[in-house]
């Protein structure tokens, strides 16, 4: 009775986490499977799968990548999301080392104010920010780099304060009189130890970054186009819009960060718990 | 050449407290120093001090016959083993032994030997690829020492090293530290709350209390001699008994008139003056546990010196007996060889020859 009813219960968690997983992947499937069908055939069956009448080969990717520039759009997402992100975590890790090991008054102010800045929205914030930004000449690829450094210190600062306080303040007596000065500390010896938050920090920065919109169109969206501006684009006059391009650049655009993700992935889990646990 | 020597050192933190108060020592070159003390007495931060971890508020320190207060730790040629190992956890063993030669930018050959040399002495050769993580307490203790080894220091500093780890791994470790500071012939500053570690492992022990000093001698003379009622209730185990005792001057022979007993110590101290001052007045008599003694050839002898007290515990250690009495409301602990259970009232003598008297009001021992 007992083991006939676990086993019952077991089997309707399995059938509830099997819906949603279908729910979670679909939207997914549905795109791959509409790049691959004639612009005139998705709107009529989207669910179906291809078949010889509606199946268009690579044509979607081809007149894809030409309508939008993806080349040139794909380089100037790649090369805004590593900076970004890579200026994130390295800035940012070294400003929690800080915060964690000077305990002053400014130190608490500082982090207060990071985990304000989290709660910001950045609606609220958008089209001053994107004034002074232009004033100040950040309207270029380069300049968004110390925008999003900004909105991403947050969460970062936060993730990386919470695992450096469970990391003992011994280890870096050790390595000053193994020799190290406080840049030989932190890279050698802290950065290493912060990895897997580190790697945390950057996925979640690199998915925000990648997928975002808003402001590289507000800020540099006129002259260099990312992907989810480029893709834009694809959206004609008076409404029409050309879906199988469309579907196209959408799988192009996320198969990358899905790679990412996968590379990475066991480390988000072990990062955010490390944070939370002992922070 | 590293003699260590420690001038009116002092350490104020920011909040005003003072955590070592006009610390002076002469530590002599391949000495092995113990810091021993309750927590918070400064014992660590003077070890600290002396690394460069923590500033020097007052005070002089010099290493061999330089100068090193404002010497960055990395160039005072000491080397350091923390309580918690403090290993680097994204290194293998090898590395975390060879990092600090690598930032020195020795020769790889030169580094490589070193390394291993200090694993065989230390028996981690078979370690060597293993990251800190898959190595026992013992293991990294053991690698711990051998960083601080392959860096040849002038000295060695020592901050608790054996706390972590158990009763039996800590028996043998102190053997091998010993064992240890015997081969290298470095000086060791090593900092314990443990008297047992102290008293076993020093050259000489410190004593301290509040940032302040107590006494600084050997293991014996420490024992034989306390200067006051801090380092005799501090050091041996279990602990030494303290009574309240008058100062009774009769007929030429001095007695100290406890609360049910009266013991003679005229033939121990004679007619000294500095007992004789305190005739009439109250003393603290300190009594190790082993010299209350139940051997009945010894009571017999000495009837002038019998204490009569209640037995509350006994406890059989094999090789001895811990009796917890209670002598009119006090509790004091005897120690005796005689196994045979004692129940009840028991009658003890003391050997009058070892006990130690203290000023109630200084705590400091009337006869240093």
């Amino acid at each position: 009775m007992n083991s006939s009813s676990k086993a019952f219960s077991k089997a309707v968690l399995y059938a509830v986490l099997a819906v949603a997983s279908a729910v979670f992947l679909a939207p997914i499937l549905i795109v791959v499977i509409n790049s691959f069908k004639g612009k005139l055939y998705i709107s009529d069956e989207p669910f179906s799968l291809p078949d010889g009448e509606t199946f268009a080969g690579l044509e979607n990717y081809t007149s894809g990548i030409e309508k939008t520039e993806f080349i040139s759009a794909f380089g100037w997402s790649l090369f805004i999301t590593v900076f970004s992100v890579l200026a994130i975590v390295i800035f940012t890790s070294m400003t929690a080392w800080y915060i964690v090991r000077v305990k002053n008054f400014f130190t608490k102010a500082l982090y207060f104010i990071f985990i304000f800045s989290m709660i910001v929205p950045f609606q609220m914030v958008m089209f001053t920010m994107t004034k002074t930004a232009a004033e100040l000449s950040l309207d270029t690829p380069w300049g968004i780099i110390l925008i999003y450094l900004g909105f991403g210190a947050g969460l970062a600062v936060f993730m990386f304060c919470g695992f450096l306080k469970s990391v003992p303040l011994e280890i870096e007596e050790a390595a000053m009189i193994d020799g190290c000065n406080p840049l030989q500390t932190f890279f050698m010896v802290v950065f290493p130890i912060l990895r897997p938050t580190a790697i945390t920090v950057a996925i979640l920065n690199a998915m925000w970054i990648w997928n975002d919109y808003l402001l590289p169109y507000l800020l540099i969206g006129s002259e260099y186009k990312t992907i989810p501006i480029a893709v834009q684009y694809l959206r004609g006059g008076y409404g029409s819009v050309d879906m199988g391009a469309l579907m196209a650049m959408l799988v192009l655009s996320i198969v990358p960060i899905i790679i990412f993700y996968l590379f990475c992935q066991k480390y988000i889990i072990k990062g955010i718990v490390a944070g939370a646990v002992k922070g | 050449m590293a003699s260590i020597s420690l001038k009116n050192i002092f350490k104020i933190f920011e909040d005003g407290t003072t955590a070592v108060n006009d610390f002076s020592l002469e530590i002599e070159d391949k000495e092995f120093i113990i810091l021993v003390g309750p927590s918070g007495c400064g014992k660590s931060t003077t070890l600290r001090m002396i690394a460069g971890l923590e500033s020097i508020s007052k005070g002089e320190l010099m290493i061999g016959d330089r100068v090193v207060n404002n010497v960055a730790p990395k160039d005072r040629d000491i080397a350091m083993v923390f309580q918690s190992y403090a290993l680097y956890p994204h290194m293998s063993v090898y590395k975390n032994m060879a990092f600090g030669l690598e930032l020195r930018k020795l020769p790889k050959a030169e580094i490589d030997a070193r390394v291993r040399e200090a694993a065989r002495i230390l028996d981690i050769e078979h370690l060597l690829k293993r990251k800190p993580r898959a190595l026992s307490g013992g293991q990294r203790q053991r690698v711990a020492l051998g960083r601080a080894m392959v860096r040849s220091p002038a000295v060695f500093l020592l901050d608790e090293p054996l706390s972590n780890l158990d009763a039996k791994l800590r028996t043998t470790m102190r053997t091998e530290i010993k064992k240890l500071h015997k081969r290298l012939g470095t000086t060791f500053i090593y900092v314990t709350h443990d008297q047992t570690e102290a008293m076993t492992m020093a050259d000489r022990i410190v004593v301290m209390k509040d940032g302040v000093i107590q006494q600084v001698d050997t293991p014996q003379r420490l024992y034989d001699k306390p200067f006051n009622m801090f380092v005799a209730g501090f050091i041996g185990s279990p602990q030494m008994n303290f009574l309240d005792a008058l100062v009774s001057v009769r007929n030429s022979q001095i007695y100290l008139v406890l609360s049910q007993n009266e013991i003679n110590v005229t033939g121990v101290f004679g007619l000294d003056e500095r007992l004789l001052s305190y005739a009439d007045k109250y003393v603290k008599v300190g009594i190790r546990p082993e010299d209350i003694t139940n051997d009945e050839d010894f009571v017999k002898k000495n009837a002038d010196k019998l204490i009569t007290a209640k037995v509350e515990v006994n406890e059989m250690m094999g090789s001895e007996t811990y009796l917890y009495l209670d002598y009119a409301g006090e509790k004091i602990t005897a120690r005796v060889q005689n196994a045979r259970a004692e129940t009840d009232l028991s009658v003890l003598a003391v050997k009058t020859d070892k006990i130690h008297l203290f000023d109630p009001n200084t705590t400091i021992n009337i006869f240093i």
